[in-house]
């Protein structure tokens, strides 16, 4: 469970880099990975071969802002399984070869979204895609329970592996947690979880954190910021328009 | 100077916690909170951080009376380092911990980056920097706890049981940072040693009622 934490965290930790990517302003980096999502989703569903050329926007990236592919590929591996089960409603319902095609587009196209959004995480601190989030008047409820959710899931974690190693050791060598003990295990979890989720909001407060501010920024968008983004526009235009 | 006055705080639940409370914390003071468990010691330090409101009384810090108006500048001027490390370190690095606070305030980068660098040599603890606090021992984690605070440059600094979890070179690490803060201190604790090292006053606590206030040797 601890080796679960430190994998979750290792992708932020990857945000504190310097190279060229992590020294782009967050907004250029928000809005281009945010436009190439949208020009990605919007082709067609028979349109596999459309969409290899836009493999350059994330293999660019991970280049240029030495992501390792393997800690990127781990975590497209958990959304896979939802693509996987999405396409094969099309291999069952839509007549072949249409519905291996349009299989195999959802699949290629999840991962394009996936690397797109695991590579903006993994260049940018996590507070500043909020910060530019916040700064494009996104409501700010949806970014709290963004930032919350975040922040949380690590204090989740820590509760489970505690709770099951107190548990574990008064269980006589059984593996698991036995289906008449998950009841009352979720809902202490659950307490507990919500308790700690309390005091750290608290910290959170006495630390200067308000919903409503937005704190500054210090860099400004400066030219190679504006370039980088208008470069992955151009391409993303190109290739959902001219293609190859 | 913090000036509490007829302080009264009441749970949902109803239960008073602290009760018609009136305390000073004069300039430049140290004052230890004593009591036994939910005697009010935490309650209190929550109702001057302005975590829990008020049901009656007035809490100033210089003439500022503690309102939602006032609640940012409040904050900045107190800090508070919780009982239990983990739950002010929730960062990926301690860098950012640190930075946590002087980002909310508006601080500009350049700044804060500054500033964590100076509380982190303040307190010994550079070597923690990049590190992530699942990976410190209690010791650190608690220094770097209280450098989250301080970064904030408070004036008044405020510890919930500091010496819990701690082992003996790590109590006396601590008992000896403290000392080098010139910052005013009100600290909640069991441990009557450590208050007597640290503070100038002793006030305990009971039913969320000062019971009796001294200087340690008296």
């Amino acid at each position: 469970m601890k080796h679960r934490i430190h994998e979750l965290n290792a992708l932020e930790q990857l945000s504190s880099g310097d190279t060229f990517i992590h020294r782009l302003h967050p907004m250029a980096k928000l809005l281009s990975a945010v436009f190439f999502i949208i020009t990605v989703i919007s082709h067609d569903r028979y349109a596999l071969m459309q969409l290899i050329p836009y493999v350059f926007y994330p293999t660019l990236l991970m280049a240029l802002s030495e992501t390792p592919y393997s800690m990127l590929l781990k975590r497209f591996m958990v959304a896979f399984p939802f693509c996987f089960f999405a396409g094969m409603s099309n291999l069952i319902f839509v007549p072949a070869p249409y519905g291996v095609i349009s299989f195999f587009t959802i699949i290629f196209r999840t991962y394009l979204c996936v690397m797109a959004v695991l590579l903006l995480v993994s260049t940018t601190p996590f507070f500043e895609i909020a910060n530019s989030l916040r700064f494009l008047k996104i409501p700010n409820i949806f970014i709290v329970i963004f930032e919350m959710t975040y922040r949380y899931i690590c204090v989740l974690l820590e509760e489970v592996h505690s709770m099951y190693i107190a548990y574990s050791l008064r269980s006589a060598g059984a593996k698991g947690i036995k289906m008449r003990d998950m009841g009352s295990f979720a809902g202490q979890l659950l307490l507990r979880s919500f308790d700690r989720a309390d005091r750290i909001y608290n910290a959170m407060k006495c630390r200067g954190y308000a919903l409503h501010i937005l704190p500054q920024n210090g860099r400004n968008f400066m030219l190679k910021d504006f370039i980088f983004f208008a470069v992955v526009c151009f391409f993303c235009i190109w290739f959902r328009f001219k293609g190859i | 100077m913090l000036k509490l006055q007829n302080v009264t705080v009441i749970y949902p639940d109803k239960t008073k916690a602290i009760d018609n409370l009136s305390f000073t914390l004069n300039a430049g003071e140290n004052v230890a909170l004593l009591g036994d468990n939910g005697a009010g010691k935490t309650s209190l330090l929550l109702a001057i951080a302005g975590v829990l409101e008020l049901a009656e009384g007035t809490i100033e810090i210089d003439d500022m009376q503690l309102s939602k108006k006032t609640l940012n500048e409040f904050r900045k001027r107190v800090g508070l380092v919780f009982q239990n490390p983990d739950d002010q370190l929730f960062m990926p690095f301690i860098y950012d911990d640190i930075a946590f606070g002087c980002r909310n305030f508006g601080m500009p980068e350049e700044q804060i980056e500054a500033r964590v660098e100076e509380t982190l040599s303040q307190l010994n603890i550079s070597h923690l920097r990049n590190r992530s606090s699942l990976k410190l021992s209690c010791g650190e984690k608690r220094m770097a706890a209280i450098a989250t605070v301080l970064a904030m440059n408070p004036s008044i600094l405020m510890f919930d049981e500091p010496t819990a979890y701690l082992d003996q070179k790590a109590r006396r690490l601590l008992v000896d940072t403290l000392k080098n803060l010139q910052h005013e201190k009100i600290i909640a604790t069991h441990d009557i040693a450590f208050a007597t090292e640290v503070c100038d006053r002793m006030v305990i606590l009971k039913n969320g009622r000062v019971e009796n206030s001294a200087a340690p040797n008296s």
